[in-house]
């Protein structure tokens, strides 16, 4: 059962900050409410004020320019990103990590930037965003922060923001040449949440193919979603073969915390890690070398 | 050409235009004046003394009208299985204890449902916590704690079943397998949660409208709880958003708001959350299955033995049917000579199980035609050769049990080996396997002790030719309102559109046992055909004397059409015929009676459907992963009255049956359910769905309405055996234990090569 | 306190005043009598609760009612014309694409929603597009066969 609150809805982020700042700790905010209404309706969550910023419009934009980037405002739809040409032609990926993301009907409402500061250590986005390396842009009545977006995330269902800060942008730089992406997750129900999830960015080099950078993050193996730092550094300036990919997996699988929970043993989330690292891998350099 | 005219005809559902605007109005969308809203209290702990309970508080709460516990009632404890009064074993409101996380202890009634919720918040109850067990198999040891006073080691029901001398028999084995499995508990997660809404009125009179299976089992049950004449109850069934087993038994919504509203003579609705729905409604029988199965070198089956221990749950409910029904299908579909079962169901401090589509018989398949593939490997003897050698007939006597009239085994044998070859050779990695069954058309027993027949209906012509068809049978989703209507329309020799059915409300329908253990078809089916025959007869007394035709020729009616059968040209309209017969009676109306209930049938169906089903799975070994690529049946079911229904019934089924293999479970930590949510149980969308085939079979039933018999449960039958022969052929492993996940498949292979390892 | 709620449902403009709290699913069952529409759930996993919003197909039980204020929302009550059903609804009488139909107006939304967008899809897509929607009586294959026949253009919509 949802507790009465009094709730404002803001049409501009000037006038969302405003209120946040001022309500803070006894106010939640509200984009698309997909994350946030299960846990008011089972009453885990009661807020005296709901700040509902679904209607800023100015912070639902998808911007695509050769040089800089992707910069995708913090309330576009999941459905949005999923249909965009833009990123379809050129961040496909996060086109795919998008179809496969809960439903239709949850796509169509819910924002990539509500999905990020809900912060479940299972989320589909974060993962392929840290593989993009992402920035976000936080701001407040103060002014506005930026850092990357695996440094966003800080433990279960925790995030960077401040007391009065907002999500507004996320940022994905131009990929290098012979750069691509590649994600997927596991699950047992194609739609279902993640298992585990693994995406990995690769660039190459032009001519010698040698692995110039290489980035691997997985999702629901830690509290937050994770770079497998050594798991590059065994991939990172060599050619890449089957044997590489192979190891990187098993590094990959050493380097997470998983848990055991009803969907899967620790063992196996390890186990899924090593096989999907390296699948993903080859998958990513496959396209790496034709990009 | 078909001899029947409405009959095995493809129709739209008679309740199709309601549900397809969304103006059809289920229990759960009722609104009455002055209707108040109730909420149920359930116990945190899965066995505690209740030492008190303060009301107080919740009463004084601004629009709470009424807070009731087990005191407000008359203290009986009720059950499913009346004649035998030890069954009968739950308050519904306890009084002195509770025995399973989500065991009510008090309800409210308030103004809206969020007043009442928080006024649960405010009831102060007094628990001693007790010792708890939850696996049967520790539940029947002696320092167990006992769940029931005076009942032994939770030993809550034994069955035993037996014919021939399994002992010597095994001695002239050739080969003989022992094999264990673990069969998983299930949610029936109708998508309509249980739910009602009560009306006592100052006359004294009950009226409960709920989304139901049997109107008249919770007429009856209602009754007796509550201390009032059975004819002063009235159920009313209004549409229902699914059964499958889970509403057939008075629930707690029942009760608790017939409990208030007697306290408040006002309307009283109670619906159940999903989360309640998953922790606090019956569910499928968790069983420990033990099975020895021996052979000739040639796999003639001589023997098998079955031992089960079901995990009963805190009270009885169905659960006794389903101890025996898995015994007795543990004996189908092959012709054993000598067999022999026990079945003990243990009482635990979880969720109560009971009956779930399929009724036992979806755990006795995976067991036993897990355990077939294995001993005809053993052998070296083809799957579909050795089930061919050993299926039953037609006019097949289980040794002293039940009698199989029709049987159309073999043909289902036949076609799905034609479609096995049709596959091909399969990429790797990939498997089809098969798994047979036989389930019954309508259980017999009357446990129930009712002295009602099983089924009954009227048919009521009235002067424009349209006709009332009174019957008890619900309409759950299943479909018996258009085949029932289709059954009455054949008979009379009229048009679907011609019947109007009325249908579980027991203040105007005769009373039928309700849809469970695949009756509606049947049992009711033979009703309804008396009924219209017997309307039928009526009319044709006045259609003969009009047209005065030589004694020689008789007379049918088709299309609405009275004619002589060997000069139909020769006739009077059936509209015609009905204005005569009312005149003729002096104004009143046609009323044509039937009834059914199986004499002389045994004690356990009087007929029984089956088919062969065959799963392809393609596993990913790396991660033991699966897809279920594909699902063909060939099921017999007699004469087919609604072909849509039926294969409705078939992808439904396999949607049900093979989520019970492939992912659906309820974990559970001290009794505790993990996943009571949709969220994180896992069911099949249509993303996961297979493709589905379904092959016909051509059979005929004599006891059955037209040659009919079930096609509803039996379905969910053999899914979940045949996912687990299929993941054998496609990567060498056996799973054991339902469900079958990818993690358990991974594990297994990991498990298998190391073997392979050390035997190198 | 209660706020003004203005919205088109079929076709038909309201005003309302609602608790902040109310979901959109209650609006439209408790305030305007619409109850096709269903609810299965109290985890946004089941879809018997959707509709059709500003043209996008969403479950209304995750929606403030207030967010929908001045946006079209389009109900099963708003699929027929009268008394004449819309093609999606007589395909799924011809192909018996529902049973106990306490899904199905969830279903139907999705699925014109789904033509709406794409009014031929392949059948991955039909898949796709009621996915988010749980059927535990059909098997989905007969609702996926009701959405084809509705694609291939044999039901024609009465203009």
């Amino acid at each position: 059962m949802i507790r009465d609150f009094e709730y404002f809805a803001p049409k501009t982020l000037k006038e969302a900050l405003t209120l946040w700042d001022k309500y803070g700790d006894e106010s939640k905010i509200i984009a698309g409410g997909q994350s946030l209404l299960i846990l008011m309706r089972q009453g885990l969550v009661a807020p005296e004020y709901l700040i509902d910023i679904k209607g800023v419009s100015e912070l639902n934009y998808i911007e695509s320019d050769s040089k800089k980037g992707l910069r995708i405002g913090a309330l576009t739809t999941h459905r949005t990103i999923e249909k965009s040409p833009v990123i379809q032609d050129g961040f496909i990926v996060l086109a795919e990590m998008e179809r496969r993301l809960a439903s239709i009907q949850t796509r169509n409402w819910g924002t990539i930037g509500g999905n990020i500061c809900h912060a479940d250590p299972a989320g589909d986005p974060a993962p392929v965003l840290i593989a993009l390396n992402a920035t976000l842009t936080t701001a407040s009545l103060k002014g506005e922060r930026n850092m990357a977006v695996e440094d966003f995330c800080l433990d279960y269902f925790e995030t960077a923001l401040e007391h009065g800060e907002l999500l507004t942008e996320i940022q994905i730089p131009a990929a290098p040449p012979h750069t691509s992406t590649a994600y997927t997750k596991f699950n047992v129900i194609e739609s279902d949440m993640a298992t585990v999830g693994v995406a990995v960015s690769i660039t190459l080099g032009s001519s010698d193919g040698i692995c110039q950078d290489i980035r691997i993050a997985l999702g629901a193996v830690a509290p937050t979603p994770m770079r497998a730092k050594q798991a590059e550094a065994a991939l990172r300036g060599k050619k890449i073969t089957d044997n590489l990919l192979k190891e990187a997996g098993e590094i990959a699988s050493t380097e997470v915390e998983p848990i055991s929970d009803m969907l899967a043993s620790e063992e196996y989330r390890r186990e899924l890690v090593r096989v999907l690292v390296r699948r993903v891998g080859k998958e990513a350099l496959a396209r790496a070398k034709q990009a | 050409m078909s001899k029947y005219s409405v009959i095995g005809t493809r129709v739209n559902r008679v309740d199709g235009p309601e549900k397809v605007t969304g103006s059809a109005k289920y229990t759960f969308d009722m609104v009455l004046t002055n209707m108040l809203y109730g909420k149920i209290l359930r116990s945190p702990y899965p066995h505690a003394k209740i030492l008190n309970i303060d009301t107080s508080q919740a009463e004084k709460l601004i629009g709470v009208k009424a807070v009731v516990t087990g005191k407000d009632t008359l203290g009986k404890k009720q059950g499913i299985w009346r004649r035998f009064p030890e069954l009968c074993d739950e308050e519904i409101l306890c009084r002195e204890k509770v025995r399973y996380i989500g065991d009510p202890v008090a309800a409210v009634a308030a103004i809206d449902e969020d007043t009442a919720e928080e006024a649960l918040d405010l009831i102060e109850v007094e628990y001693e916590p007790l010792p708890a067990v939850f696996d049967p198999m520790e539940a029947i040891k002696e320092d167990a704690p006992q769940i029931h006073a005076g009942v032994e080691l939770n030993i809550n029901v034994t069955r035993h079943i037996e014919w021939g001398d399994v002992d010597e028999a095994f001695k002239k084995c050739d080969h003989i397998r022992e094999d264990q499995f673990k069969c998983s508990s299930q949610a029936h997660m109708c998508m309509e949660t249980h739910d009602a809404v009560a009306s006592f009125d100052y006359s004294g009179k009950l009226t409960v409208w709920t989304s139901t299976q049997s109107s008249y089992y919770i007429q009856a049950l209602l009754a007796g709880m509550l201390g009032l004449r059975e004819g002063d109850v009235r159920v009313i069934k209004p549409h229902t958003g699914g059964g499958f087993g889970s509403k057939f038994e008075l629930d707690s919504a029942q009760f608790c708001a017939s409990v208030l509203s007697m306290k408040l003579c006002k309307p009283v609705k109670i619906v159940l959350t999903r989360e309640e729905e998953f922790t606090a409604t019956k569910r499928r029988t968790p069983m420990y299955y033990y099975l020895k199965l021996g052979a000739k070198k040639d796999g003639t089956l001589l023997a098998k033995e079955a031992r089960v221990i079901t995990e009963g749950g805190a009270y009885t409910g169905m659960g006794a049917t389903a101890l025996y029904l898995t015994g007795f299908f543990s004996s189908f579909p092959y012709k054993y000579p000598n067999y022999r079962y026990d079945g003990y169901r243990v009482y635990t401090n979880t969720a109560p199980t009971s009956a779930m589509r399929g009724f036992g018989a979806p755990q006795s398949v995976f067991a036993g035609e897990s355990q077939l593939d294995m001993l005809a490997e053993d052998l070296g003897i083809d799957p579909v050769e050795i089930r061919r050698k050993n299926g039953m007939t037609p006019n097949y006597e289980v040794p002293g049990q039940a009698y199989i009239q029709s049987c159309g085994l073999h043909q289902c044998l036949d076609e799905i080996e034609k479609h096995i070859k049709k596959r091909g050779k399969l990429p790797p990695n990939r498997g089809i396997g098969i798994a047979a069954y036989g389930f019954m058309s309508g259980g017999i027993f009357n446990w129930f002790d009712t002295p009602y027949a099983f089924s009954a209906a009227i048919v009521r012509i009235n002067i424009d030719g349209k006709v009332d068809l009174f019957t008890g049978a619900c309409e759950i989703g299943q479909g018996s309102d258009t085949t029932l209507s289709m059954i009455c329309a054949e008979e009379l020799g009229i048009r679907l559109e011609d019947i109007r059915i009325h249908a579980g409300d027991t203040g105007i329908c005769p009373p039928d046992l309700g849809a469970w253990g695949s009756r509606e078809t049947l049992m009711n089916g033979n009703a309804v055909k008396m009924a219209a025959a017997d309307a039928k007869r009526q009319l044709m007394e006045f259609a003969a004397a009009k047209l005065g035709a030589n004694i020689v020729y008789d007379m049918d009616i088709k299309d609405r059409w009275i004619h002589l059968v060997d000069r139909p040209e020769r006739g009077i309209s059936y509209f015609d015929a009905v204005k005569e017969a009312i005149r003729g009676k002096d104004g009143e109306v046609i009323i044509g009676r039937g009834h059914y209930t199986p004499h002389r049938k045994g004690m356990i169906s009087p007929a029984y459907s089956f088919g062969l089903q065959a799963a392809e799975v393609e596993v990913d070994p790396e991660t033991g992963r699966y897809k279920l690529i594909n699902v063909t049946t060939a099921h017999e079911s007699g004469t087919v009255i609604n072909p849509v229904g039926i294969e409705g019934q078939l992808e439904g089924a396999i949607m049900m049956a093979g989520g019970y293999g492939f992912c659906e479970d309820q974990p559970m930590d001290e009794g505790k359910i993990l996943n009571p949510s949709i969220a994180d149980y896992k069911l099949i969308r249509s993303l996961d769905m297979p493709e589905t085939d379904i092959l016909e079979i051509d059979t005929y039933e004599p006891e059955g309405p037209f040659g009919a018999k079930e096609a509803g449960e039996g379905l969910t039958n053999p899914t979940a055996g045949a996912i687990g022969n299929a993941v054998y052929k496609a990567v060498g492993v056996r799973i054991n234990d339902l469900p079958i996940t990818p993690e358990k498949i991974f594990r297994a292979l990991k498990e298998k090569e190391k073997q392979g390892k050390k035997s190198k | 306190m209660k706020k003004e709620l203005r919205l088109t449902v079929n076709g038909q403009p309201y005003e309302l005043y609602v608790k902040p709290k109310t979901l959109l699913v209650e609006a439209l069952r408790d305030h305007l009598g619409l109850t096709g529409t269903k609810r299965g759930c109290n985890e946004s996993a089941c879809g018997a609760c959707t509709v059709i919003l500003n043209g996008m197909a969403v479950k209304s039980c995750s929606i403030l009612a207030l967010q929908a204020g001045g946006g079209e929302v389009l109900t099963v009550e708003g699929l027929a014309r009268g008394t004449e059903l819309h093609p999606l609804q007589k395909a799924f009488l011809d192909h018996g694409a529902f049973q106990c139909g306490f899904c199905t107006a969830g279903m139907l939304m999705s699925a014109k929603a789904l033509l709406g967008e794409n009014p031929k899809p392949a059948k991955e897509q039909i898949k796709e597009g009621i996915d988010g929607n749980i059927c535990r009586c059909t098997g989905y294959n007969s609702i996926i066969r009701a959405v084809t026949a509705v694609a291939k253009g044999e039901y024609k919509e009465e203009k």
